[in-house]
């Protein structure tokens, strides 16, 4: 059996009166990309912030890679990279220079070859030389994503790598945390790009204000909890009745039905021929209809 | 990839803190030679023609150790409080804080970087001092007992690094930090004898200014500088040892509660 690089269990955070963490538990995969969502305030980064030990918990456990963390927890740090939702800004230092301070702080007294490697990956070898307040926004996420990697962690904490990224670049970084998984590297990452979670995260757990609200693997969330949308276009007026009906009148109807439910029995249901049919279009849920579920007023 | 855990964090923390002021050298030496060299012309060369300090010394000899002194404190001080305060308002203090370095090694990087540049700065100001001397007096000024000035530097240095990493650690904004640098800790640099003797003071202040430890501080070095003291330098030692555990301690205690966050 292999060790859970992450295990929260009955996490709690309060900020004086505010709850951020209302008693969270979940565990990360060996291999895995967890995605972990929420909107504005839900307390992503405070969790982050309790496992990077910068917090301390109000209540409950870490464990990283079965060991609990606590104080001084050298050998559990080793083995985090955190890349934080802020830019840390090095002053005087380049970023060669703040590549090579941060595996020495984590140990590594010779890390030119992988900071020369790192740096090459994330097209930052030309700006080696340059402090971070001459990077632009892009380049300084790509700075921030190198240094949570220069000393091989083996989990990675990304909180929102992508915010403020342009596509292009947005594409590259996804292809790098997929790259990333490959080399088995374990990964939480939080975003509010869901587009961007339902393409990378094995498994996703959404929280809204402090309280785990759901948490599977990201293709079951969607087909349980979002609906497909059938837009009929028919050759003549007709008037429809059904539960699932969102909008429609005459010749073009919309639906929303459960996400495995076949088209046929919908239409046998509404007792439409394929001949009647004109044209039929069908997006598929998203994650964001998920989400929406969960951290919607009045969700739960 | 080998991983050292213990001398590599502490080796690498230092090597920041010297290479973060050298990048800086202008401010870090250049600015104390320049006032090291105001004093000298102000109270050494002008006015200090006119003072006696007794055992047939010109006041010169006696001024040099305490600007001496007085220069490698303030440094020493500001190169740990800066250094933290930067680090809080870049956010690099929690890269510290996430990273499996510990405390002792912490203290050790940012005391052992912040007294060489107390040194630097002591060094300098001798030479600008000992210049001084030469151009008033002809001849060289030597040490007493250059053991004796080493020990008090360096007891010094280290003493108010840990005061520096401790207001920086507490501070919550700049104002804080510059409160306690102008209100505490210059007045009690100032009144520790930097450019005069106790034997000057009526008792009542004499008494007074025996409570202030930095007294001890600038003192014993001037024994060791020019064999001349306020103060016993073994008293002196003593006093500033005790100094040493009570500030470390102190520091200890700010890295243990005070605050990693950004500002
Ligand atoms: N240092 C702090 N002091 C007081 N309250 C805090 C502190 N940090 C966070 N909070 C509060 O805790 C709650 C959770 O914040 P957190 O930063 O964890 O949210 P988040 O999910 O990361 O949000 P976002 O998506 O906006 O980054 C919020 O109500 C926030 O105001
Ligand atoms: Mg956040």
């Amino acid at each position: 059996m292999s060790l859970s690089p992450l295990q929260v269990t009955n996490l709690v955070k309060h900020y004086g009166p505010v709850r951020a963490l209302n008693g969270v538990s979940f565990s990360v995969q060996p291999g895995e990309v967890f995605g972990l969502l929420g909107p504005n305030g839900a307390g992503k980064t405070s969790l982050i912030s309790i496992v990077t030990t910068l917090e301390k918990a109000t209540g409950g456990q870490v464990h990283v890679f079965g060991e609990p963390l606590g104080k001084e927890s050298a050998v559990a740090k080793c083995k985090i990279g955190w890349v934080p939702q802020e830019i840390i800004n090095h002053g005087y230092f380049s970023t060669k220079e703040i590549l090579e301070f941060h595996a020495g702080y984590y140990g590594v007294a010779q890390a030119d070859v992988a900071i020369e490697e790192l740096l090459r990956r994330l097209d930052l070898w030309e700006h080696k030389d340059k402090k971070v307040r001459q990077l632009s926004g892009g380049m300084k996420r790509r700075l921030m994503i190198a240094k949570a990697l220069v000393h091989r962690p083996q989990l990675l904490l990304l909180d929102e790598p992508t915010a403020g990224v342009d596509v292009e670049l947005r594409l590259k970084l996804w292809q790098f945390v997929k790259d990333l998984r490959q080399q088995g590297l374990s990964i939480l990452l939080t975003t509010h790009y869901l587009e961007e979670a339902e393409h990378l995260c094995d498994r996703v757990a959404i929280i809204h204000k402090g309280e785990l609200r759901a948490i599977d693997r990201t293709e079951d969330l969607i087909q349980k909890w979002s609906r497909k949308r059938v837009q009929l276009h028919l050759n003549r007026d007709v008037v429809l009745k059904h539960a699932d009906l969102m909008s429609g009148e005459g010749r073009c109807w919309t639906f929303m039905t459960s996400q495995n439910k076949p088209l046929g029995a919908l239409l046998s249901e509404l007792q439409i021929e394929v001949n009647d049919i004109v044209d039929v279009q069908m997006t598929d849920g998203s994650l964001e209809d998920v989400f929406v579920h969960f951290t919607q007023k009045g969700a739960l | 990839m080998t991983v050292d855990l213990v001398w590599t964090p502490f080796k690498t923390l230092l090597r920041r803190e010297i290479a973060r002021f050298m990048k800086v050298a202008a401010q870090t030496v250049v600015t104390p030679f320049i006032n090291a060299s105001l004093y000298l012309l102000i109270f050494g060369v002008s006015l200090g023609q006119k003072i006696e300090i007794g055992n047939g010394l010109p006041y010169l000899a006696f001024l040099i150790p305490g600007l001496v002194m007085m220069g490698c404190l303030n440094n020493a001080f500001q190169n740990t409080s800066s250094s933290i305060i930067a680090s809080k308002f870049g956010g690099d203090l929690e890269d510290l804080k996430a990273a499996p370095i510990r405390s002792w090694q912490i203290l050790a990087a940012l005391g052992i970087g912040a007294l060489v540049r107390g040194l630097m700065v002591a060094a300098v100001t001798w030479s600008a001092g000992a210049v001084a001397y030469y151009a008033q007096f002809g001849q060289w000024l030597g040490f007493h007992n250059l053991g004796i000035v080493l020990l008090f530097l360096v007891l010094g240095g280290l003493i108010f690094a840990n005061i520096g990493i401790s207001v920086g650690f507490w501070a919550r904004n700049f104002d804080q930090l510059s409160a306690v640098g102008g209100f505490i800790l210059l007045p009690l640099i100032y009144l520790g004898g930097v450019f005069f003797s106790t034997d000057q003071l009526p008792e009542f202040w004499r008494n007074v200014a025996m409570g202030n430890p930095l007294l001890y501080m600038i003192n014993g070095l001037r024994f060791g500088a020019i064999g001349v003291s306020d103060v016993d330098w073994l008293t002196a030692l003593a006093v500033s040892i005790l100094a040493l555990a009570a500030t470390f301690g102190l520091a200890m205690l700010s890295l243990k509660k005070g605050s990693f966050h950004r500002w």
